[in-house]
């Protein structure tokens, strides 16, 4: 060691391997760090834990719906109208048989047109598991027709009941969290991508761009929401086709999303951008976009990833809300709305109460993304412990 | 102080301003106008409905002029105090919102005197016994009620009241009471009808309002002052009541602003769910039939109920706090 | 021809006519001189005003000739009365009380024979000239006088004023395009003379949606400028926020409508409370003309409360006894529902006949816009292989719990032309035979259970609008596309909104459409066969055809020359003969034709039939017929049975007994 080198290279300087190789170097540092502090603060609450996953596995599950549910979307049963939901039973006349229902013995009352069924509990019969039953096609593409679950050879197997149609309630709600789950995570995503862009341009460049943002914002947030929901969704043409509605009704709520994201972002960025290390990378020549995307974004991503898990629920609930009104999804699109819509009166409650049970994957899944976005923001506030 | 409420005061005026245009291109979004749909249900009812009579009906309702010269006309009369003009109850529309006003201020305080009342001791009880089995409990209660359907909630209590206590079905009160002057019996009646959309409306806002409270209450209780007062021997009551609860309920002035608004604007469906004699139905339904100048002048109404409502909200935290006053450009 | 020609109708008309009007005389003459001498008629809520001299005497205040209905109640003057709950689903509701009321110049009895009824008596000259006598002495609910004056007030102020009636004279007044003569010779006779005959212009005056041909005068003059001080008009118009007075006039004379507490109207009741209202109450009227038996005047119950709902909660409410009398907004599977509540809340669920042709059908459109499709369904053999393929027994036992009548779209067994030939007319389900036609006409599948393709290569898929009103229907074609599916051709339902439904269908956008079946199902020879015959632009089967039978020729699609096209230029001309004639004989053997023609072409796939519509009566009012026919036109919902007559029963009489 001779000589300290002068730490000003002599070489024609190059500010993108520069700050490349320098960014790469401490962000990549920053980052894990930062994402497994996060994570072993969020392992800390276990109620969000669990409800994570328990969304990891309903989401997955949406993958498989054919495959999970008993019957087809659309089968349905003319005999088996309006049946209530059947016991899985295990033992038969005190001897262990495994799972098995008693098969229903229907009459129809014709002085009060009430449909009755009986349990014959002369005859169990037993489940079938990794059984050959109705034929679906997975995704319209694949065709197959093995399930989880069958039903008996010779018998039902409706574990949560049946609608007016004789369709099973279970295999419904089933193929409804397809939509119903989705929804809020596309719905979500592009507000997400609305709320950023529009947000960081915002709190990035501030002056007459800010202020029109944030002109915009508010002008957004002081439009009651639920009225606009409506105005908008009954504004969709009704000639569109049901795959239509359903992205118009997504981009309908991301579209009221995204103004309370944008200022979470722009307000971070304001915060940020006064901090040594964006004046560093503005003064070694970074551009604005590499700058927000970069350097300024995975500083507080984790932040918005937990509001945005907040809002998530919000979006399931709006649209079961919408469809309820009969201006969100329409049949034959089956979301859990849809469902519920179905079940929007006195006499389902009075007589059919199964037919309200959609209303039970709706709280769990809106509780769980409750607990996952409390978990998340309180782990990726530094401050709060 | 002067200049920043002149400056609020300008921002708020010119978001009015693009608020209407905004509400009445929303309006005008669905295919058609109030005239259609009416047409459809005089011809279903084997009236014959010919060109000519639709264009008469046409001038007659005023549709047959431009948008923004419709839009004019409204905006005008707005600034003038004029709501315009209801297609489907054939009045002006001051006069039909006029009617159901007072129930649906009755509900609306009853909604947020039932929050408050709720979610305070709520509140500050989780966030005194953090991490407890109460808190758990306490906060799932609170999570349940924002997760379940409002709808389907005000459905089944509807049913239960029915059948439990024999209240009428839907409405505010029993229907022989509608047009009777008020009595203790009416009151009673209304009391009766008035718990079940109370308790479902305010289920959703009390969640958040108990989360709130509890973390800004737990920020408090974190804080050094509080940690001095406690090694200085003051029993914990006092100085949960002393210092950090107030500034805990800092926030709910802000919130002030937005939370009428949000109950007004949320009651919409369990008004028209439950039937109320409020101005929920009557808003789904002219935004149904576009009967336009109904639910403009309504939609207008709730928007102004919220910028005014922050308006009222920052001058209130702008006065509390003068370093929001003093501070207007450089917090940004 | 199995019956004489023309002039017999007229003179069997002309002695109904005659007949009709001399036996209210007859009653009248008999009945009321003892219950006035008894003073008991007047009624107890009208006494005290009498008394006070508010209000003339009973006799002062109905005409000199009273219409007497046959009936009676064993209740006496100070039982009768009381207030009969109704629900509605909205402040429009209003619009059904004149229909309950069904107060009309003529209007159709139980048997749909047309009598007088406001009118003291009609007469009918070869089809084209109609003489009114008034009833004498008759007065509008504020106690101005009823004359001719308010006809001519309509006819010359109204109907022929270029301001008011913008267009020209409405089109139930024109026979071939041309206006009529109309002569008040005095007080109480009115005449219209046309020069050719008008056979809708009675059962346009009849409809529970009445084409009405006089207005209280002496209220609307005080908006027309012509009658009144210009000056106070403007004042009025001015006050009122409307643009001018011809605004203001059509503002007050809403008379269907019926939201307008000042305007004095014939019905038994008259609303009171000014509108918005969530309870709205509509008072006797104290002039009205009906009286029953024994000279009391109707109505008996003095008011009728219409409460404001939410359609959803309508059953619920009903179900918690909160109607008198219901039967608007409930459907036939709330049954259970409202079966459960009869005890606990005192009312009788009663089933009443359905008058729709069918209560659900298909209407293929043969204007339908693409090529292709409309070939297709104008050929009768694809829409027969539809028809043919479509389970109806197992949507009648899975939705309609098998009471209702499965079978196409015809008229009912009460009409004098059904035949149960005409409703198993390819609507009897034959799968196989479907697919062999459908294999006939060339509608090739690639694999046995695929979709089949379309001439021009395209899989079978097949847009099916519903107006989004009826879950019922939505149910039917889920059940439907299982059926079709069979077939290798797909549905697809699409729920629109009425406005947009009706739209589309006229545009030809739509290929099949659901909708109910022919609304009169229950016709006589004197009934419009319009309904089975391209007549208007509003038929969801031949919107084009329709409109251009409607139009003369000006506007819509002339039918072509093509084979499948004379069946329909038969039933075009099947209605003009209708039209001319006027012979009762002639005029069931075209209907009968119609029918055939109508059925075996199926233009309309009917579904299922007969319906019944739920009626809950409180058990405490009496008079409700137990079985009837719940129809808007004719028939006017329960205003055919006169809901006038019916009461609350007083303490005097067991209801139990009373019951069969």
């Amino acid at each position: 060691m001779s000589q300290i080198p002068h730490f000003i290279s002599t070489e024609p300087f190059d500010a993108e391997a520069t700050v490349a190789a320098g960014s790469v170097v401490s962000e990549r540092y920053a980052r894990a760090s930062q994402a497994r502090l996060i994570w072993w603060r969020f392992l800390r609450h276990r109620l969000a834990v669990v409800s994570l996953l328990f969304l990891v596995v309903s989401y997955a599950s949406i993958l498989v719906v054919e495959f999970l549910a008993p019957y087809e979307l659309n089968s349905r049963h003319t005999d088996f109208i309006f049946a209530p939901p059947q016991a899985v039973h295990l033992f038969h006349e005190g001897r262990f048989v495994g799972p098995f229902v008693y098969p229903l013995d229907y009459s129809l009352d014709m002085e009060t047109l009430r449909r009755t069924y009986e349990p014959d509990r002369a005859q169990p019969l037993p489940i079938r598991f990794f059984c050959h039953g109705e034929r679906y096609r997975m995704w319209g593409l694949i065709e197959a027709d093995t399930h989880l679950v069958c039903p008996p050879e010779g018998g039902t197997l409706f574990l949560l009941g049946t609608d007016r149609l004789g369709r099973d309630m279970l295999s419904r709600m089933i193929y409804g969290a397809r939509i119903s789950l989705t929804i809020g995570l596309v719905g979500v995503t592009l507000s997400f991508i609305l709320g950023i862009s529009i947000g960081g341009l915002a709190g990035y460049f501030g002056g007459w761009v800010d202020a029109t943002v944030q002109r915009v914002t508010e002008i957004l947030r002081s439009l009651p929401e639920l009225p606009l929901w409506l105005a908008l969704s009954a504004a969709l043409p009704l000639t569109w086709s049901p795959l239509l509605v359903y992205f118009g009704i997504t981009l309908i709520l991301a579209l009221l999303d995204w103004p309370g994201l944008a200022r979470a972002v722009r307000s971070k960025l304001f915060a940020l951008r006064e901090e040594d290390f964006v004046v560093a990378a503005e003064m070694l020549g970074a551009s604005p976009r590499r700058i927000i995307f970069r350097h300024l974004l995975p500083n507080f991503m984790s932040h918005l990833i937990a509001s945005a898990s907040l809002s998530i629920p919000t979006m399931i609930l709006a649209e079961t809300a919408l469809s309820f009104l009969g201006l969100g999804l329409r049949p034959p699109i089956t979301s859990w709305g849809v469902l519920l819509s179905e079940a929007q009166n006195i006499e389902a409650v009075a007589l059919y109460p199964w037919l309200l049970l959609p209303m039970l994957p709706v709280v769990l899944v809106v509780l769980a993304f409750s607990f996952v976005g409390d978990g998340l923001r309180d782990a990726v506030d530094p401050y709060q412990h | 102080m002067i200049r920043y409420l002149m400056q609020r005061i300008v921002t708020m005026a010119m978001t009015l301003a693009a608020v209407s245009v905004l509400v009445f291109a929303i309006i005008q979004l669905p295919p058609g106008d109030y005239l259609t749909s009416y047409i459809a249900e005089i011809q279903a009812q084997g009236e014959q409905v010919t060109a000519d009579k639709i264009q008469f009906l046409r001038e007659e309702y005023g549709l047959d002029k431009p948008v923004w010269e419709q839009y004019l006309v409204w905006v005008t009369g707005l600034v003038q105090g004029d709501l315009g003009y209801s297609f489907e109850y054939n009045q002006p529309v001051a006069d039909v919102v006029g009617e159901r006003m007072p129930l649906t201020l009755i509900l609306n305080a009853a909604t947020v005197i039932f929050i408050y009342l709720v979610s305070f001791p709520i509140g500050i009880y989780s966030a005194t016994h953090q991490y407890s089995w109460s808190d758990h409990g306490l906060s799932f209660l609170g999570f349940l009620g924002l997760a379940t359907p409002n709808f389907l909630l005000a459905l089944i209590l509807l049913y239960l009241a029915n059948v439990w206590f024999g209240t009428s079905v839907g409405g505010l009160m029993a229907p022989e009471y509608i047009d009777a002057p008020w009595s203790l019996a009416k009151l009673g009646s209304v009391l009766a009808h008035l718990w079940v959309p109370v308790v479902v409306i305010g289920t959703a806002g009390t969640a958040g309002m108990i989360r709130r409270l509890r973390a800004n209450l737990l920020d408090e209780l974190n804080r050094q002052y509080v940690v001095t007062a406690r090694a200085k021997g003051l029993p914990e009551r006092r100085i949960l009541f002393k210092y950090p609860l107030r500034m805990a309920l800092n926030p709910f002035i802000a919130d002030l602003g937005s939370i009428l608004p949000q109950i007004v604007s949320g009651s919409v469906i369990i008004s028209a769910v439950m039937s109320l004699p409020t101005t929920g139905p009557m808003l789904l339904s002219s935004l149904r039939s576009q009967d336009m100048y109904l639910a403009g002048s309504f939609l207008m109404f709730l928007a102004m109920l919220t910028v005014v409502g922050m308006f009222v909200s920052d001058i209130l935290l702008a006065v509390l706090d003068p370093r929001i006053r003093l501070g207007v450009k450089g917090a940004r | 021809m199995p019956q004489g020609p023309g002039p017999g109708t007229v003179r069997s008309r002309l002695r109904r006519a005659a007949a009709a009007a001399a036996f209210p005389l007859f009653f009248g003459l008999l009945a009321i001189a003892p219950a006035h001498a008894a003073g008991s008629a007047e009624p107890k809520s009208l006494a005290a005003a009498v008394e006070k001299g508010d209000l003339p005497p009973l006799a002062e205040r109905l005409p000199s000739v009273p219409r007497v209905l046959p009936v009676d109640s064993p209740c006496s003057a100070k039982d009768l009365g009381g207030t009969l709950n109704m629900l509605a689903g909205s402040a429009k509701d209003t619009r059904l009380m004149p229909v309950f009321g069904y107060a009309r110049l003529v209007g159709y009895d139980s048997d749909y024979q047309i009598v007088p009824d406001i009118l003291q008596s009609f007469d009918v000259e070869e089809g084209r000239i109609f003489t009114f006598h008034l009833r004498p002495g008759m007065k509008w609910s504020d106690g101005k006088p009823f004359t001719s004056e308010d006809f001519r007030y309509f006819w010359e102020d109204m109907a022929k004023n270029p301001k008011i009636a913008k267009f020209g004279i409405p089109p139930e007044l024109l026979a071939d395009g041309q206006e009529p003569v109309v002569t008040f010779p005095d007080d109480y006779t009115v005449i219209y003379a046309w020069p050719k005959p008008n056979p809708g212009f009675l059962a346009a005056l009849a409809a529970a949606t009445p084409f009405d041909i006089y207005r209280p005068a002496h209220y609307l003059k005080k908006y027309n400028p012509n009658y009144t001080d210009p000056k106070k008009v403007e004042e009025k118009v001015e006050k009122s926020g409307q643009r001018n007075w011809v605004a203001l006039h059509f503002k007050k004379d809403r008379a269907q409508r019926n939201d307008n507490p000042d305007m004095p109207t014939l019905q038994p009741w008259m609303l009171v409370t000014e509108p918005p209202s969530e309870r709205l109450i509509f008072a006797r009227n104290p002039y009205f003309f009906r009286v029953d038996k024994e000279g009391r005047q109707l109505p008996y119950v003095d008011e009728v409360a219409l409460i404001i709902s939410n359609p959803g909660l309508i059953p619920a409410k009903v179900a918690n006894g909160e109607a008198d009398l219901q039967a608007a907004y409930l459907s036939f599977p709330n049954y259970p529902f409202l079966k459960r509540g009869e005890k606990r809340s005192h009312y009788d669920l009663r089933r009443w006949k359905s008058g729709k042709g069918a209560h659900v059908a298909l209407y293929p459109n043969l204007n339908a816009k693409d090529p292709v499709w409309r070939k297709l369904l104008q050929t009768a053999k694809f829409r027969r292989a539809l028809s043919l393929s479509i389970n109806r027994d197992d949507i009648n036992k899975a939705i309609f719990y098998g009471l209702a009548e499965p079978g196409g779209n015809t008229v009912l067994p009460g009409s004098p032309f059904f035949d149960a030939k005409l409703r198993s007319a390819w609507s009897v389900y034959d799968p196989d035979r479907a697919n062999a036609m459908l294999d006939s006409l060339g509608l090739e599948r690639d694999e046995p259970d695929g979709l089949r393709r379309l001439p021009d290569g395209r899989e079978m898929r097949i847009v099916v609008e519903t107006a989004g009103e009826s879950r019922e229907q939505s149910d039917v074609l889920q059940l439907v596309r299982d059926d079709w599916r069979k077939l290798g051709i797909e549905l697809l339902i699409r729920e629109s909104q009425r406005e947009i439904f009706r739209n589309r269908v006229k545009a030809g956008s739509t290929l099949i459409s659901v909708w109910t079946g022919l609304d009169n199902g229950l016709p006589g020879p004197a009934s419009d066969p319009g309904e089975l015959v391209p007549s208007t632009a509003e038929q969801l089967e031949w919107p084009g055809y329709g409109m251009w039978v409607e139009t003369h020729g000006t506007g819509g699609e002339a039918p072509g020359d093509t084979p499948d096209m004379q069946p329909l230029k038969q039933l075009i001309a099947l209605r003009e003969a209708w039209r001319a004639s006027l012979d009762a004989g002639e005029r069931a053997k075209i209907w009968r034709e119609a029918l055939q023609i109508f059925a075996n072409q199926v233009y309309t796939i009917g579904i299922v039939s007969g319906v019944d519509q739920l009626v809950v009566v409180s058990d405490a009012l009496e008079n409700v017929p137990e079985h009837g026919v719940y129809n808007y036109d004719p028939g006017a919902f329960f205003g055919m049975y006169n809901p006038d007559t019916f009461y609350f029963a007083c303490p005097a009489v067991d209801t139990a007994e009373k019951r069969p």
